[in-house]
């Protein structure tokens, strides 16, 4: 992770002197993160896919604004948070979905499939900003000043939406991880 | 350190400081329901990470494809100053070319005949011409002769392969006439010579 950063380091400040190659080599370093981050955020695919596009092309054009090339990571998912959250504000009305459909069988192990088929669900009965805090925590491995960075908010409101959203997953995730996977 | 004050989540995020990792795991040891709180937690965090992460439709098209790139006449269209450089010299080499090629001026008291010149132009462009419609119109000949000769062999090929089945069929058909003429013969024989036909 140490060369990884160093790496990165050295490519941002290539690309800051215009250097297209070493910005393509960041670009596909990270688009699998951003892509995933932003996909179950909004939930379709060709969405997620255009506002990566998006990103990586904001990124590019800001490159020189970034102060920090330590932070590159947490300034590009906050590029990404305000693509995501702009298309989301424009799409979607906050409306809460419907309660989990009760599986016959409570004690059958799963298949891996049923359990990310289960994953996908709960993650998306959490409100928009619940879930964001769960996939910059979980998935993308942020601390909680990284993810107050990014989302641009304090670090209790942070806490506050990430503890809420868990305790809404542990109800419907803690029973189908005990079940286990076949 | 009591149940209220212990942050299972935090601790089980990582995010708790080294010293206080220490007094929840052995507050964990002794309080049965934190246990099992944590336990839930510990579930739910494994069912999340279970969910792998997809690959992209496609990869992320930007600026190094060459596409992207702008064609050297874009760039230079879109840069004013060589645009007002590329004007001035292209001024400047119109002027140049201008002075060279006009023709230079005839010197006094020289007269050209320009009429006999322009007959012998006239004379050479006529010949020309003349050589020029003359291959044209052989040319032509030509090949409507060919065109007209393959043609006609076409035709008589046609002809003939006509002629042929047409004598086909009447062989046949004289074939068919005479094996019904003999049959009859044979009928009227048998029928003379009293003998029965079956």
């Amino acid at each position: 992770m140490i060369f990884r950063e160093v790496e990165d380091r050295d490519l941002i400040a290539k690309a800051r002197r215009g250097d297209v190659d070493a910005y393509s080599i960041l670009v596909s370093r990270w688009e699998k993160r951003i892509f995933n981050y932003l996909l179950r955020l909004v939930g379709n695919r060709e969405e997620a896919m255009d506002l990566s596009q998006d990103v990586f092309l904001k990124a590019w054009q800001n490159l020189k604004k970034l102060e920090d090339a330590g932070r590159f990571s947490s300034w590009l998912f906050r590029i990404a948070h305000n693509e995501a959250f702009s298309l989301l504000r424009k799409n979607k009305p906050e409306t809460p979905l419907a309660a989990d459909p009760t599986v016959a069988d409570q004690s059958a192990r799963l298949y891996p499939v049923e359990l990310s088929l289960a994953v996908e669900r709960a993650l998306t009965r959490l409100s928009d900003d619940q879930r964001e805090a769960v996939l910059l925590k979980v998935y993308q491995g942020f601390k909680f000043e990284e993810m107050a960075e990014i989302l641009g908010c304090p670090v209790s409101t942070i806490k506050s939406r990430l503890y809420a959203a868990l305790d809404l997953l542990k109800d419907t995730l803690a029973p189908i991880g005990a079940r286990g996977v076949q | 350190m009591t149940c209220s004050s212990v942050d299972l989540k935090a601790y089980m995020l990582g995010e708790l400081p080294e010293n206080e990792k220490g007094a929840v795991a052995g507050h964990l040891r002794e309080c049965a329901s934190c246990s099992e709180e944590m336990e839930r937690l510990s579930l739910t965090h494994l069912a999340l990470v279970s969910l792998r992460d997809e690959e992209a439709p496609r990869r992320i098209a930007f600026v190094s494809d060459k596409v992207f790139e702008p064609r050297w006449w874009q760039r230079m269209w879109h840069s004013g100053p060589a645009m007002g450089f590329a004007s001035a010299a292209l001024l400047a080499c119109a002027i140049l070319a201008h002075g060279m090629i006009r023709p230079a001026p005839v010197p006094a008291g020289l007269t050209v005949n320009t009429a006999g010149v322009e007959q012998r132009i006239a004379a050479q462009v006529n010949e020309r011409v003349n050589t020029a419609v003359a291959q044209a119109v052989a040319r032509a000949v030509a090949d409507t002769e060919a065109r007209q000769q393959r043609q006609t062999a076409a035709m008589l090929a046609e002809a003939e392969k006509r002629f042929d089945l047409e004598r086909k069929a009447d062989r046949l058909a004289i074939e068919a006439n005479f094996d019904i003429f003999r049959k009859e013969q044979a009928r009227l024989y048998m029928a003379s010579t009293g003998l029965e036909v079956r």
